[in-house]
């Protein structure tokens, strides 16, 4: 059973090192998410996400619309477990997998070999399934002997190719995605592309943040629009992408 | 939320951080890797300066106390090796969240992972350094006796209170970043009050007190004792049992209520 559920979840930040903004840096904010006060006046809470009702089920192909800093990002964090809401709650079915850092947990002085576990351990392997792994990433990256070599010899780009081969070879149930993520030269990218998409149809729910409204319509059916943390539109993806640029 | 349901999901996190050992395995040899490497001895420059240190200061200290030499190096070795690794272990702990932020606000995997790298790290440290022990003993000719087995719980024992304390020291120290340097200096008083350079046949009586209820003595003495040839009195397995309950009992209650804000901490 693949179900996110969340019911009037919040994300709330409290700054204890901030001074406590004034009137006119209030006047002339234009992006971010609402910044208030805590109980005593004391601290600078900054109010992420607020009261989101959300329920995605099976099959859920979602969009995440909204200018930088309406908590789009905070959103796929509270979507994977990474925050555990402030007030309100969330439920999440299945194993989830977000390509927001693709290198994430890799170390650069260990060779790639010993890294591709080290990833594959980190999105939820056993060692021995990361061990057996290895022959099929080690192809696909097309690094040959580099795979023997510390990551720090390696490019950026290898280094891509590396982290994107290991974070798509699971087929987690919930996938989270920060824009839609492109590695490599032009060949290399059809290739990962193709290997991205049928990760993506093997997905119970699949969840993107994106600005580019084609990316968007592309692969989702469904959006909602975010703005100073709080949901103001759910619904269609044309509809809300309409109304977001109208009055956007 | 519950107050049980904190609870609940603690011992959740607990449990599913047990689970995913090998990540923590891989993590804390990758940390001993990476602090060392392209070093030709690595970890063993550690060993090397505490044996340097052990000698040094046992052949000091033992002029100064009135020890034979063959009988004070063993003792300042065990109790020093030991010591370092309970040290070391408690100052780690106060950076275990902070430093693996990178991996916390990135993805949902335990806590505890964490934890347990932390621990993983310390002891792979101690691992090494426990060579100095068996060298010690043979260049002194110490004798070995069967209590030596002893030490085995005793290993089992600090561990685990290095979990407890690791888990409450960790969420105190990511919220409160003044703390790190508190625990820091408390362990340097720790060390001059614990017999660890000294032995305390150099106490006088009314002082005796400092080594009777210094948890740390204790908790050490469940391990170097045995090496040592010596079984543990009765009072000292009570008061590192009753301190590894308080330590239990903090770690649990602080890693339940604060656990879902590390993150928001970061």
């Amino acid at each position: 059973m693949v179900e996110i559920l969340l019911e009037h979840a919040s994300v709330e930040f409290s700054i204890y090192n901030a001074r406590s903004r004034s009137i006119r840096n209030d006047l002339l904010k234009r992006v971010g998410g609402h910044i208030g006060h805590g109980v005593n006046n004391d601290r600078v809470v900054i109010h992420a996400l607020r009261d989101i009702n959300l329920h995605l089920t099976e099959g859920t192909r979602l969009a995440l619309v909204g200018h930088n800093g309406a908590g789009k990002s905070t959103m796929l964090r509270l979507l994977s477990g990474v925050y555990e809401p402030s007030a309100g709650s969330a439920l999440i079915e299945g194993h989830v997998s977000s390509l927001l850092d693709l290198s994430m947990g890799m170390d650069p002085e260990q060779t790639g070999r010993e890294n591709i576990i080290l990833r594959a351990v980190f999105l939820g392997m056993s060692v021995a399934q990361a061990k057996a792994l290895v022959p099929e990433i080690a192809e696909f990256s097309e690094l040959g002997p580099y795979l023997d070599l510390p990551m720090r010899t390696y490019s950026a780009g290898m280094a891509m190719r590396l982290g994107f081969g290991v974070s798509t070879a699971i087929h987690p149930d919930i996938i989270l995605m920060d824009e839609m993520i492109s590695v490599g030269d032009a060949r290399f990218a059809s290739k990962a592309k193709a290997r991205l998409h049928n990760m993506m149809d093997k997905a119970g729910i699949l969840v993107i943040a994106s600005h580019s409204s084609d990316t968007l319509r592309q692969y989702c059916d469904r959006a909602i629009w975010l703005e100073e943390g709080r949901i103001i539109m759910d619904g269609p993806l044309e509809e809300v992408l309409a109304r977001a640029h109208g009055t956007g | 939320m519950r107050k049980n349901a904190y609870f609940h999901l603690a011992l959740k996190d607990i449990y599913l951080g047990f689970r995913q050992w090998g990540l923590a395995y891989l993590l804390g040899v990758g940390d001993t890797k990476q602090r060392y490497s392209r070093s030709k001895l690595g970890q063993f420059w550690i060993t090397l300066s505490m044996l340097i240190f052990i000698i040094a200061i046992g052949v000091v200290y033992s002029f100064l106390f009135h020890q034979t030499l063959k009988v004070f190096l063993p003792y300042v070795a065990c109790n020093y090796v030991i010591w370092s690794w309970m040290s070391a272990s408690i100052i780690d702990s106060t950076t275990t969240f902070v430093q693996a932020q990178g991996y916390i606000k990135q993805t949902s995997i335990p806590r505890t992972v964490f934890v347990l790298r932390t621990l993983v790290r310390n002891f792979i440290s101690m691992g090494h350094n426990f060579i100095i022990i068996p060298l010690v003993y043979l260049c002194t000719q110490h004798p070995v006796s069967w209590t030596i087995i002893l030490a085995l719980p005793g290993f089992l024992f600090i561990l685990a209170c290095s979990f407890f304390s690791c888990l409450s020291i960790g969420v105190i120290c990511t919220r409160f970043r003044d703390i790190p340097q508190i625990v820091q200096a408390m362990l340097q008083v720790f060390m001059f009050v614990t017999p660890i350079m000294w032995p305390v046949t150099s106490l006088n009586e009314s002082a005796r007190v400092i080594v009777e209820y210094n948890p740390f003595a204790a908790i050490l003495h469940m391990v170097t004792q045995p090496l040592q040839g010596i079984v543990p009195s009765l009072w000292e397995y009570s008061l590192a049992s009753g301190t590894f309950l308080v330590l239990m009992v903090l770690g649990l209650y602080t890693f339940a209520r604060f656990r879902a804000r590390i993150v928001y901490w970061l």
